[in-house]
């Protein structure tokens, strides 16, 4: 009331908010078209400003031509007279009106009642208001309809438009039709549109990268009109869009396979657009030959192949002739210069990059082209060091010159620098932008008028003799270099330097090697035998991989354990092809599974599947390296990751938002640990759907009905927040400061990220929460999440032992043995050896890069037996992900294992001499142990370990196949004794032995070879006690089969060969059986004999001796037993079972 | 609420072509309260906007040879009602000038640029 009587000495003005807000009353109210408060009712407010300052000033200049018209009007009366008025007033042009007569009077009349007459908008106030109005919505709806007709406009100009109709005829004509385009001919965009208009339905779009798939879906949803619905959306990974009413999806090639794998006949589709085939990714290749194979079944399926206008027939002929339409693409004329370098400025191999060639360039660019002309250079080199050499140099002349700002572009960059080259530059100054091949077709910078191409790409290949990727440079092809060239003439005419000459060019391969021929197919020909396509070798692909590759990876899986020896999933290769990661990885999940260690082995297996969150710029910083300390742990990287992500999750859980700044003083790139948590949390899915899992117990954990509502609500807030951000994401980009590139980046690329992003930081402190962290707050819980990161941060020694036992077995046979020598080199020159490449480095971003000594057996702990011979309790081998060669063969992401102890539990094969103080594993690793009695004792428990937890294993993955039957857990209680039998072997067993690497001559000469008299003395006394599995001899090594990985006494010895045969007394510790026993019969009744009171569970007996000997049918023979008098079909041991019991029975 | 797919109908301007669907013909669109539209319209929610609510004028009839024609200002103009611009060209003398002095403008910068 106060404020009213004051309000009411006042006369009218516009400017005070209590007048605006009385004419609010009037036009804006709650249910009108613009509501007070809204953002279009604060434009109106904007709106009303400019419009009465422009009335102002057009009132004075008009006044005085007000006569004229009269005079003109008279000539117009001859013909039809359309009635227009006779004065002009701007308020005729406006094809709206607001009617609020009705308010009017009703205020009006309120306010004769009420003592404010004088108060209140008159008649010319509310008047002036209204022909504001209808200015205001006049030019609202210009503006939009301004776009409509801007964008259908840019859709009318796209080459690819007047193939139209064309397109759609033939793809309702024929099943496949292959559409090619180059660059800017609109098709990626405009195809999916012209499908939808023209009446398909449920159409999927694959890409070869997640970012296109968000990008196409965006673009795409804006220009069919729907960006605020959802016919059009995506769906990668992590991220989807769709909902029932979407029409048009764009996702992953990967995707769509695991589609396919759960449903085969994709009747979700209706037509299937693969674009981007002419980049020949694996999984593009592999989806198209099974499309090809799942057309013939279902006729009305519509595939189109998008293309570069790159080796088109290849695909055509692929889909029996498909139809091709070519669309020329948009590109503005390009020159091109060839400007080989010179002789004296090649580098050679291990030189650094000259940077002359390149400065030239810039320099030239300056002399010929005036600042004014606007234009952007784009750089192409091989790698990452490369491009630091040449950013450098650049710099410097950058710093001197003041007319660039260069910008390093590649993966391994943080997000945030990557996106520094969408920015723009100010003007008279050029971004100078130096990248990997990502900006060859990956990333897409406008305005970019120059390029130099360096005619090189480092290419990832896979060398299957040693097991081992290797990234090496290569020339271009002239594929690439075309395209490389292209991106000069996106926005206009450009010029490409290509420094190799014309003839190099004409030298180069056509197209680029597809991928399938250059990496390892071990997911893929797991993918394959999963979705039953039958032999890997027969499969028709578009360009099939060799032989030899397809070989190794049935090689390499069979020694995974994912197929059986003849070639078929097992039972956890079937689980491990529904994971999308690398079958390690898969591995390390289904046995952390079983164990109670699910959630350390859940973030140790995102944490290996993506980047490292470790940037490689921050590690030479000082201030990174002593935050990051804590964090690591010198058993292995994988701790260190994990370490990592639970000290983020407890920060996050604290500080939320506060993270970012946590993860920056430790040089750490915070998507990494997004993508972690995601991955993880699908993870966890995955393994909770295969029936690994317990489903939550803990439903609706959330507690009262008050705190769930208060989650809902913050749950509502944060989808609000999520919404503005992708509203306002679009007019982001800013302008670089001319000193951009030069905060030392290439030196110590941290302090410059710290700054940059300390600024973004404080711009958006207040309202403007980081977007990552409203994403993960709605997709996770993080009070659960802590929970578990608290789990694994208070590991045990022995949880910690057992996590590490279960990396080896994931990561087998991927291990690496320190050479002897290592205690005598520098840390930088330590040297590895894996069983199939010799002299491998550990990467310098390893743990064991800096602390190498963890990894060398102690001099105290060793014993010198002579020259070639270092005994000791100690030995470690590494475990690693990766051995990738680069200028080196590097090893990353390794854990130490005690080696013998390992090698006994984890090994494909263990073969031993007489008296087992020889071992050889996996044919490459050769242990001598000292003491006969001790490694006998080792040997046993060895065996009933590994055959406890591989019925274990199997038991919980036959589970896993009945999911939803009412089925057996395996018991608790079984399982720990399990896990204190692992933990107690791997800690405390304390044998000395030495370890070797066998040379190639060794392992020439390993094996006594099959016995042509098979002497029954070996034999007869076996009794087949280790679950499962039959001791027989080995057909090629010789010796005796004890297990499925254990072969006894087939190693050629320099011992005497009767020592098999030598019994001696032993006490059994667990029984009181006292009596002399050979080796062999000492460990079998080691494996039998039980602590008293522990019987064996004899219900699980029968089930897998009946599964053994199904599997082992194919070694039968028939045999004919006289007492019988029968013809039996049996095994060899089986036989001699036979014939022991007419032994017995005749005593 | 996504529309429900009906038959969508399209409305197209017979001058530049420039086709789109609409959800409304008339008036008064839905949700618009106290606003009418002076002439009748082909109406569609405007894409433009996260409001489901706004519309968009994406035009209408020529008054004088019921030609169907975007609001565009290259396709038609509205002065108290629409024309198309054959019409406006037509009967240009009783426009008044400022219209007359404002086409004459354009015409000339859109020469201008072409040559």
């Amino acid at each position: 009331m106060d404020s009213d009587r004051r309000r009411d000495s006042r006369s009218w003005d516009w400017d005070s908010p209590q007048c605006r807000a009385q004419v609010d009353e009037i036009f804006f109210r709650r249910h009108d078209y613009i509501q007070a408060g809204s953002t279009e009712h604060k434009e109106f407010w904007t709106f009303f400003d400019r419009f009465q300052r422009f009335k102002i000033k057009k009132d004075v200049s008009e006044s005085g031509a007000k006569e004229d018209i009269e005079d003109r009007r008279k000539t117009g009366t001859g013909k039809v007279d359309l009635g227009l008025p006779k004065e002009y007033d701007a308020r005729y042009r406006i094809n709206v009106s607001v009617c609020t007569r009705d308010v009017e009077e009703r205020l009006g009349k309120s306010e004769h009642r009420g003592r404010q007459r004088s108060s209140g908008p008159g008649s010319h106030e509310i008047s002036d208001c209204r022909l504001t109005l209808l200015h205001f919505l006049d030019f609202s709806q210009r503006q939009s309809f301004g776009k409509l007709a801007k964008l259908r406009r840019e859709q009318k100009s796209l080459p690819i438009f007047q193939y139209r109709d064309r397109i759609v005829e033939l793809v309702r004509l024929n099943p496949v039709v292959v559409v090619a385009g180059d660059t800017g001919c609109g098709k990626s965009t405009q195809v999916p549109q012209y499908l939808l208009s023209a009446g398909f339905n449920h159409i999927a779009c694959t890409q070869p990268r997640r970012i296109a798939c968000i990008s196409l879906a965006k673009r795409v949803s804006f220009e069919s009109l729907n960006q605020y619905g959802s016919k059009v959306g995506y769906q990668i990974r992590f991220e989807t869009t769709r909902t029932p009413s979407t029409k048009l999806l764009f996702l992953t090639e990967g995707l769509l396979l695991r589609q396919i794998q759960q449903d085969k006949t994709l009747s979700q589709y209706q037509v299937l657009i693969v674009d981007e085939v002419h980049e020949r990714h694996l999984h593009c290749d592999f989806l198209l030959g099974v499309l090809r194979s799942l057309l013939a079944d279902h006729p009305d399926l519509r595939l189109i192949l998008m293309s570069a206008t790159i080796n088109i027939k290849l695909f055509s002929d692929y889909f029996n002739s498909a139809p091709v339409l070519q669309v020329p693409g948009r590109l503005f004329p390009i020159q091109v210069i060839y400007q080989p370098i010179p002789p004296d400025e090649q580098a050679s191999r291990l030189e650094k990059l000259d940077p002359r060639p390149y400065l030239r360039v810039l320099q030239g660019i300056d002399q010929r082209y005036p600042p004014e002309e606007r234009g952007d250079l784009l750089l192409f080199l091989s790698g990452v060091a490369e491009i630091s050499t040449i950013q450098e140099a650049c710099q410097v002349y950058a710093t001197h010159t003041r007319r660039w700002i260069v910008l390093p572009l590649h993966s391994t960059l943080s997000l945030v620098q990557q996106d520094k080259v969408f920015d723009t530059s100010p003007p008279g100054v050029r971004k100078c932008i130096i990248s990997t091949n990502i900006a060859e077709t990956s990333v897409t910078i406008d305005g970019v008028r120059f390029v130099v191409d360096s005619g090189k790409v480092k290419e990832m290949s896979f060398d299957p003799k040693a097991k081992m990727q290797r990234l090496q440079e290569f020339w271009i092809s002239r594929a690439s270099s075309e395209q490389r060239k292209g991106r000069a003439g996106r926005t206009g005419p450009g010029v490409c330097y290509r420094l190799y000459a014309e003839s190099d060019y004409d030298a180069f391969a056509p197209y680029p090697v597809p991928e399938i021929h250059r990496v390892a197919l071990d997911s893929l020909i797991l993918q394959m035998k999963s979705m039953c396509l039958g032999d890997p070798l027969s499969f028709v692909f578009i360009d099939p991989p060799p032989t030899a590759s397809i070989q190794t990876a049935v090689t390499y899986l069979k020694e995974q354990g994912a197929l059986d020896s003849r070639a078929e999933l097992t039972s956890i290769g079937t689980l491990l092809a529904q994971l999308p990661v690398d079958v390690v990885i898969g591995k390390m999940l289904v046995l952390g599974s079983l164990f109670n260690l699910v959630d350390p082995v859940l973030t140790v297996a995102a944490a290996l599947s993506v980047q490292s969150p470790f940037l490689r710029s921050s590690q030479h910083n000082p201030d990174c390296a002593t935050a990051r300390q804590p964090l690591q742990s010198n058993h292995g990287d994988p701790f260190t990751l994990l370490n990592t992500f639970n000290a983020w999750v407890e920060v996050k859980g604290e500080r939320g938002g506060g993270s970012r700044k946590w993860c920056r003083r430790r040089g750490l790139e915070e998507q990494r640990l997004y993508e972690m948590v995601n991955l993880r949390r699908q993870f966890k899915d995955l393994l909770r759907s295969h029936g690994l899992l317990e489903s939550q117990s803990s439903a609706p954990s959330g507690g009262d009905r008050g705190q769930r509502r208060e989650r809902l609500t913050e749950r509502k807030k944060l989808h609000q927040l999520k919404r503005d951000h992708e509203k306002q994401e679009s007019s982001r980009r800013k302008v670089l400061r001319l000193d951009e590139g030069q905060d030392g980046e290439f030196s110590s690329g941290s302090d410059a990220e710290g700054a940059g992003r300390g600024k973004k930081d404080k711009e958006g402190a207040g309202q403007n929460m980081d977007i990552q962290e409203v994403k993960f707050k709605l997709r996770h819980n993080v009070s659960e999440l802590q929970e578990a990161a608290s789990v694994s941060q208070d590991m045990s020694s022995r949880q910690q032992a057992l996590l590490k036992l279960l990396l080896c077995r994931g990561l087998f046979p991927q291990l690496a043995l320190p050479d002897e020598h290592n205690s005598t080199r520098k840390d930088s020159d330590q040297v590895f050896h894996t069983r199939n490449k010799q002299g491998v480095v550990i990467h310098p971003t390893s743990v064991f890069a800096s602390d190498p000594e963890v990894l060398q057996v102690p001099e105290d702990a060793t014993r010198e037996m002579g020259p070639e011979r270092r005994d000791s309790t100690r030995h470690q081998l590494l475990a690693f992900v990766t051995l990738l060669e680069t200028n080196k063969p590097y090893l990353s992401n390794c854990v130490r294992v005690p080696a013998l102890q390992a090698l006994l539990l984890v090994a494909n094969s263990v073969d031993s001499n007489a008296d087992c103080t020889r071992l050889v594993v996996d044919g490459w690793l050769e242990l001598e142990l000292r003491e006969p009695d001790e490694a006998l004792k080792v040997l046993s428990t060895a065996l009933t370990l590994r055959a406890e937890w591989e019925r274990l294993l199997l038991a919980q993955l036959g589970q896993s196949t009945m999911a939803g039957a009412e089925v057996q857990r395996v018991s608790r209680k079984v399982l720990e004794k399990l896990s204190e039998g692992l933990v107690r072997f791997l800690l405390y067993t304390e044998i000395t032995y030495s370890l070797r690497r066998l040379t190639a001559f060794q392992t020439q000469n390993l094996y006594i070879g099959p016995q042509s008299q098979s002497e029954p003395s070996h034999t007869k006394d076996v009794n087949p006690l280790f679950p499962g599995v039959e001791a027989k001899p080995d057909p090629i090594k010789g010796g005796l089969r004890v297990s499925g990985f254990f072969n006894y006494n087939c190693l050629v010895d320099s011992k005497d060969l009767y020592s098999e045969c030598l019994r001696s007394f032993w006490t059994c510790p667990n029984c009181d059986l006292y009596m002399p026993l050979t080796p062999l019969e000492r460990m079998q009744h080691e494996a039998s004999c039980r602590p008293a009171g522990e019987q064996q569970q004899p219900e699980e007996e029968p089930e897998g001796g009946k599964a053994a000997s199904s599997s082992m049918s194919s070694l039968t023979r028939v045999y004919h037993c006289d007492v019988c008098n029968e013809d039996l079909t049996l095994t060899s041991t089986e036989i001699l079972k036979h014939k022991r019991q007419h032994m017995y029975s005749a005593k | 609420m996504e529309q429900t797919t009906i038959e969508q109908k399209t409305f197209a301007c017979q001058l530049c072509g420039l086709s789109s669907p609409f959800t409304y013909y008339g008036q008064k669109p839905p949700n618009t309260r106290a606003i009418v539209l002076l002439e009748e319209c082909f109406v569609t929610q405007d894409p433009f906007s996260p409001d489901k609510e706004k519309f968009l004028v994406l035009g209408s009839t020529c008054s004088l040879c019921s030609m169907c024609v975007c609001v565009g200002s290259d396709c038609s103009l509205f002065y108290t009602k629409r024309f198309c611009m054959q019409c406006v060209n037509k009967h240009l003398d009783q426009f008044p000038h400022q219209i007359q002095a404002e086409l004459a403008k354009k015409k000339h910068s859109s020469k201008a640029a072409v040559s």
